[in-house]
């Protein structure tokens, strides 16, 4: 979802606007309003040394999430709203518990692990990714690193509510012991369904570094010729363990996180993606936005084409841009792009 | 008219100008978080509340017959205060894009409308694109007399203009309405170039947001006070008529004064962005008067900056003047700026004076063309 919200349909009386409506309404109850998607942050607690849960309790708006999804969400620090993805756990209550893993210098994972206070509000988009469970599943073996344990534990609760965790095998790397989150409750798991399979791969642990993804033994995994394989972890992770498992496994499907690197050189070409009318690109990097599409055809809103009008501006879902004067690199997604004033950087998504 | 001496800059000289003032630009976009998000989410709460105040004191009297009077006018200022605080520090400002980088979906320049009659999708078009890049370029910028009023003797004279003080008095009352229909272009149908149907198929979104005004302010609140209806009515046009006149002189200050100067077409062929920013250094002017002011005119008070920085929060406009006048005058570039009472004075001479035929001064060059012209004279250090 974009964070450049756009309104869905009509309001009811013309001139009764929605930021008129959900100004009033946020008065009576920070949860209130005609249609955006909020939640608010409940509680917050310690999942492990560099890692905290927050329980979010959205409004109806809210558009729902299957376990194994992710949904956006939008924080706001220091006056401007970051968008980042987590997946959330559902809660029996409907609220939702996010795990976030906090980086070094990462102002949004900083914000809600340190700076955000209770009843802080956040909008929420509805839940997307494709690594859910149909009730009818085959054998599966989950592989996490890191603060991809998360849409992993919400697919083990599914599949424990619905007494499936048979023939299900999870591994689950950190690089120490204390960045394990949710330990306990997956010892508890193991415990109640012996047909579960659990190991912790902790590649630092002193005594016995356990070895990476790409080296790690499967034999002791059952059935792994007829296994759907699912890794989430940050891209350099599921990169080895498509390329380890994809042939040993009857399925694999990954979800990586990561964040995006500038390239060494801004010369070459790089793939635009324009989601509104479904067109992918190739187009130079250096060359402002507006003139590259314009010379593949593309005719975008236009006017000053100097930076100031904002006729041109776009949401840019994901991507790295640069301005073409002060020379300065965007990396935030679902932000506007002023394309006549910006080239690329980094293979982008627009909203076009 | 103008007693202006501006230095005539060589080209390397406007570069380093440019460069200066984009650096200025530069450094205030670094600073923008959470100061500008607080500031501009208070204006909306100050819209807001004395938007509500103000129609309920209107509706008091109804109820209240013994401070019927009182209440009405205190209603009809409040709301004229909202309706200016909305238009001019919010809308005006939101609409630009200054706030797009917060991200926030109710401030956002692509989709933000006003409380005014004109629809934002125009504006955007009339006033962001044409007005602030083709600043008083005559031909290009629509906002020069509006076509209806002769500002410069470089607009061509014509008997119509003998009546253009009493034009320029009812055009104040109907501002809203001016800028509602700027972009149909009427003079069309009267040149003959569209017949009066084809423009009114493409008036359709013009006449819906007319639609909603009207049925806002005159029809659905005053409904709402029943047997009151007229009083309602009655502040409801009075603060939209306030409004009107005010963002009226605002605007008019802005590029209209004695000093303001207008450019050919061909002036912003391969124009260079020093060339570009001194263009609107000249064509802009400011007014003084402190924070109030600024607020009040949607920091319009500082309509040198706002041209060169459209897209930076208003907000800021304020400590940006500093730096930009210091480097005006490091260039020997005339910042011009004056009260109120200055500016329009010289506005409404400009109205008066030519309403009659007036020959237009010799065009000062912006550039240095020959180098034998230059004199090659060092910039102001102190």
């Amino acid at each position: 979802m974009s964070a450049v919200y756009r309104n869905a349909a009509p309001p009811l009386i013309p001139w009764f606007k929605e930021g008129f409506f959900d100004f009033w309404s946020t008065r009576v109850h920070p949860l209130w309003t005609l249609r955006r998607p909020l939640a608010r942050l409940v509680a917050r607690t310690q999942a492990s040394a560099d890692a905290v849960t927050l329980r979010l309790q959205p409004n109806r708006h809210f558009a729902g999430v299957l376990p194994g999804q992710h949904v956006n969400l939008g924080v706001e620090v220091a006056g401007r709203l970051a968008t980042r993805s987590y997946s959330p756990t559902l809660l029996e209550n409907g609220d939702l518990a996010i795990t976030v893993k906090v980086i070094q210098g990462g102002k949004v994972s900083q914000h809600l692990a340190c700076g955000a206070s209770i009843g802080d509000v956040f909008s929420i988009g509805p839940g997307f990714g494709d690594m859910t469970l149909a009730a009818n599943t085959q054998r599966l073996l989950l592989l996490a690193a890191g603060a991809g344990i998360t849409p992993m534990r919400s697919l083990l609760r599914q599949l424990d509510a619905q007494a499936q965790l048979a023939s299900v095998d999870l591994v689950y790397w950190v690089r120490s012991h204390d960045q394990l989150c949710f330990v306990e409750e997956l010892q508890a798991l193991a415990a109640r369904h012996p047909g579960f399979g659990l190991q912790f791969a902790v590649t630092g642990d002193a005594q016995r570094p356990a070895p990476r993804v790409g080296t790690f033994d499967f034999s002791a995994v059952a059935g792994l010729a007829t296994a759907r394989v699912l890794a989430c972890g940050p891209a350099g992770f599921v990169e080895s363990a498509r390329a380890h498992l994809e042939p040993l496994a009857a399925s694999f499907e990954g979800e990586a996180f990561s964040l995006p690197a500038l390239p060494d050189t801004e010369q070459g070409n790089v793939q635009v993606a324009l989601l509104h009318s479904g067109r992918t690109l190739s187009i130079a990097r250096g060359v402002p936005l507006l003139a590259a599409l314009e010379a593949e055809g593309i005719q975008p809103a236009s006017g000053c084409r100097m930076g100031l009008c904002n006729t041109c501006v776009c949401t840019k879902v994901s991507g790295i841009t640069r301005h073409t004067l002060s020379g300065d690199h965007a990396s935030e997604p679902s932000t506007p792009l002023k394309l006549c004033v910006n080239s690329a950087s980094t293979d982008l998504t627009l909203e076009l | 008219m103008s007693s202006v001496r501006n230095r005539v800059l060589t080209p390397a000289q406007l570069q380093t100008f440019g460069e200066e003032l984009d650096a200025v630009r530069a450094r205030h976009q670094a600073l923008l978080g959470e100061h500008d998000a607080r500031y501009i989410r208070r204006i909306v709460a100050g819209v807001r509340w004395t938007g509500v105040a103000g129609r309920g004191l209107l509706f008091l009297g109804a109820f209240v017959h013994s401070v019927l009077v009182p209440a009405w006018i205190a209603g009809v200022l409040l709301l004229a205060f909202s309706k200016i605080l909305e238009n001019m520090e919010l809308a005006h400002n939101v609409i630009h894009g200054q706030y797009d980088w917060m991200g926030d979906p109710h401030l956002q320049g692509k989709t933000y409308e006003w409380d005014i009659a004109g629809t934002s999708e125009n504006w955007r078009k009339t006033h962001n694109f044409r007005h602030h890049t083709y600043t008083n370029v005559r031909g290009l910028d629509d906002d020069i007399g509006y076509g209806l009023l002769r500002i410069f003797p470089e607009q061509r004279w014509h008997p119509f203009f003998l009546v253009q003080p009493l034009v320029a008095v009812v055009f104040a009352l109907l501002f809203e309405w001016g800028i509602a229909i700027q972009d149909l272009r009427v003079g069309r149908v009267l040149a003959g170039k569209i017949t009066l149907r084809q423009l009114w198929r493409q008036a359709k979104p013009v006449r819906r947001k007319a639609l909603q005004q009207i049925g806002k302010d005159y029809v659905f609140f005053p409904l709402l006070a029943g047997p009151f209806f007229l009083p309602v009515l009655l502040g409801n046009l009075a603060a939209n008529v306030i409004r009107n006149v005010w963002t009226y002189v605002v605007i008019f200050c802005g590029h209209f004064t004695a000093d303001a100067e207008t450019f050919p077409k061909d002036c912003v062929r391969n124009e260079t962005r020093g060339h570009w920013y001194m263009r609107q250094l000249r064509g802009s002017s400011n007014l003084t008067g402190g924070k109030w002011m600024d607020v009040m005119t949607g920091n319009l008070s500082h309509q040198i900056e706002h041209h060169f920085y459209p897209d930076i929060p208003a907000n800021r406009y304020a400590a940006m003047a500093v730096e930009v006048k210091e480097i005006c005058h490091r260039y020997g570039q005339h910042y011009n700026t004056g009260s109120m009472p200055k500016q329009f004075g010289q506005v409404m001479w400009r109205i008066v004076r030519h309403a009659f035929p007036s020959r237009p001064a010799p065009q000062r060059p912006l550039v240095a063309t020959a180098a034998a012209d230059v004199p090659q004279a060092p910039l102001a250090t102190d």
